[in-house]
């Protein structure tokens, strides 16, 4: 499906070609550091179809792999945008999902790293919500 | 509680004492934009026991539906967000400091989720989504 996208203050805007049956969820501890929160969604685009405006900046983390990632995230606002393989191509873009204007149509298909999961977030039913601030 | 924790390359380093009932989810759409993520989590931190090492990059939000700007800092190295807070000069009275840097986070389960109305309608189940321990 097309997407398209951008950070929260505009500078970087985005649009490509997803897979929906590939958005997924990771819960490890890079994730939950990178994004500030419990995991992390994206769905993957491919380099032929990715197209992006503004310039995002890049922070190569290290994996215990020792796998090189680009994180590239707006240096104005600073919304996580999406991770890349360094190096030349090819490459596939792994779009952070709460950027994606189509959102509401991505649903996680899988969740990789369960095993650093926080434990509450299976259970989010049970936890009082409200529809503003308090 | 004492929290501390940092962001992902280590430039920024945070510590004080929060109460481990004060930590809310954000499903507004601005905090998905903001997290890149389906919702933030935060805990408040009152100033007077907040303390940062590094200066993390600054964004004014002024998209609320209440009018009110917010601060949002975020380590301009590494991406991670930190925290928010009142637009001014100074020690702010209080610091809303994301969880997902902070070292205790499986410790700090929410106590309240805000702006249920735009929640991904996936949220609440999680269980239901195949799952690998590591990555697959």
């Amino acid at each position: 499906m097309r997407i398209d996208g951008g950070c929260h203050c505009g500078f970087i805007s985005y649009q490509g070609e997803a897979d929906p049956a590939k958005a997924g969820i990771c819960h490890c501890t890079d994730c939950q550091v990178l994004t500030g929160t419990a995991y992390r969604v994206s769905v993957p685009v491919d380099e032929a179809s990715f197209k992006i405006s503004g310039t995002p900046a890049i922070y190569v983390k290290t994996a215990d792999s020792g796998n090189k990632r680009e994180q590239a995230f707006c240096p104005k606002c600073g919304s996580p945008i999406y991770a890349t393989s360094p190096g030349p191509g090819p490459k596939t873009y792994s779009i952070r999902l709460g950027t994606v204007r189509q959102r509401q149509q991505l649903m996680p298909m899988r969740q990789i790293w369960t095993r650093s999961k926080l434990h509450w977030v299976d259970d989010l039913a049970s936890v009082p919500s409200g529809d503003s601030k308090r | 509680m004492k929290i501390n924790g940092a962001c992902h390359c280590g430039y920024i380093t945070v510590e004080g004492e929060a109460d481990p009932e004060k930590v809310n989810i954000c499903h507004c759409t601005d905090c998905q934009t903001g997290t890149g993520s389906a919702f933030r989590v935060s805990i408040q931190v009152p100033g007077s026991t907040f303390k940062m090492k590094g200066q993390p990059t600054k964004y004014l939000k002024t998209t609320a539906d209440s009018g009110n700007p917010r601060v949002q800092a975020f380590c301009g190295k590494c991406g991670s967000p930190i925290y928010s807070t009142t637009p001014g000069e100074g020690q702010q009275a209080m610091y809303i400091v994301r969880v997902g840097i902070l070292a205790q986070r499986d410790q700090l389960t929410p106590k309240r989720q805000n702006w249920f109305r735009s929640a991904r309608p996936w949220v609440t189940g999680m269980d239901g989504i195949p799952k690998n321990q590591k990555q697959a």
